[in-house]
């Protein structure tokens, strides 16, 4: 649920999405759901000439089973924040 | 002939459970010991078993990673996730 | 109760790790090391300065046989979502 929120603050900024078969997919995030499935817009994808059935392809839904990683912007992430948010759900959980 | 059911009492009870005990019991006395927890790759973690959850997961102090006999890295203290394990194995008497 | 690191249950590790450099080892031969931020139960994680190394067993270059490792990747990320199927291993910063 936390890590969910943190995506939902991330809409409309700039993401990459690492694949598990290594496609790299940067896009504008337009939305996420529980299962951290990803929908991106202006997508651009890194080694065009590997990957050349993705050049006609201007936006995307990712199944959240098949990400790696995604890289964030930085500068949009609150890391204090971050931390205590995380905490409070470790508490919440341990409790249960 | 008295075809009645027999009474309660000749059933015998169920057994006392028997000391080597459950898988539960296993992971219950085995932990603050030394165990060898094998992942499904074949790496195996060598160290002191901290402690373990429902999935698995794995807290191990002094750990030594071990692949195919040879020691590849040393950790104080390691999480690992516990889809990976195969199987822990204790590495001292109980 | 209290033993000596004061853990009871294998994810406190990871809570004490927080704001700290972590080691994290992933399928695929990769491996990380960050400054963790936030995790949930499922092992994602959110890390920052991340170094990611990629060990490459290299089968060109006509290189006798013996070691499987012959190369290694590295590449620096600033903010990282890791999803967490991916990981094996999170060691924390020796504190020993």
């Amino acid at each position: 649920m936390l890590i969910f929120s943190v995506f939902k603050t991330l809409t409309d900024q700039r993401v990459t999405v690492e694949l598990k078969n290594d496609l790299s997919i940067t896009g504008t995030l337009k939305s996420v759901d529980q299962f951290l499935n990803i929908r991106l817009d202006a997508i651009e994808v890194a080694d065009q000439a590997r990957h050349p059935h993705m050049m006609a392809v201007k936006n995307c839904f990712i199944r959240g089973s098949v990400v790696r990683y995604v890289q964030l912007p930085a500068e949009h992430v609150d890391t204090q924040l971050l931390e205590d948010a995380t905490r409070r759900e470790a508490a919440s959980q341990a409790k249960r | 002939m008295d075809d009645s059911p027999p009474p309660p009492e000749a059933t015998p009870p169920p057994p006392p459970p028997v000391t080597s005990g459950s898988p539960t019991d296993f992971l219950k006395n085995v932990v603050g010991k030394r165990v060898v927890v094998r992942l499904t790759s074949g790496v195996d973690y060598r160290g002191v078993l901290s402690c373990l959850d429902g999935y698995m997961n794995i807290a191990l102090e002094q750990t030594e990673e071990h692949v195919n006999g040879t020691v590849t890295n040393r950790y104080g203290d390691a999480f690992i996730r516990g889809n990976n394990v195969l199987y822990i194995s204790a590495a001292e008497p109980l | 109760m209290d033993t000596s690191t004061g853990i009871q249950e294998p994810f406190d590790l990871i809570r004490l790790s927080l704001s700290e450099r972590v080691f994290v080892k992933l399928r695929g031969d990769r491996e990380l090391t960050g400054i963790l931020h936030a995790y949930d139960g499922h092992m994602n994680l959110i890390l920052s300065d991340v170094e990611e190394t990629i060990m490459l067993v290299d089968g060109m270059d006509g290189a006798p046989s013996g070691q499987g490792v012959v190369n290694v990747a590295k590449r620096k990320m600033e903010m990282l979502f890791v999803r967490g199927d991916g990981v094996i291993l999170v060691s924390p910063p020796s504190r020993t």
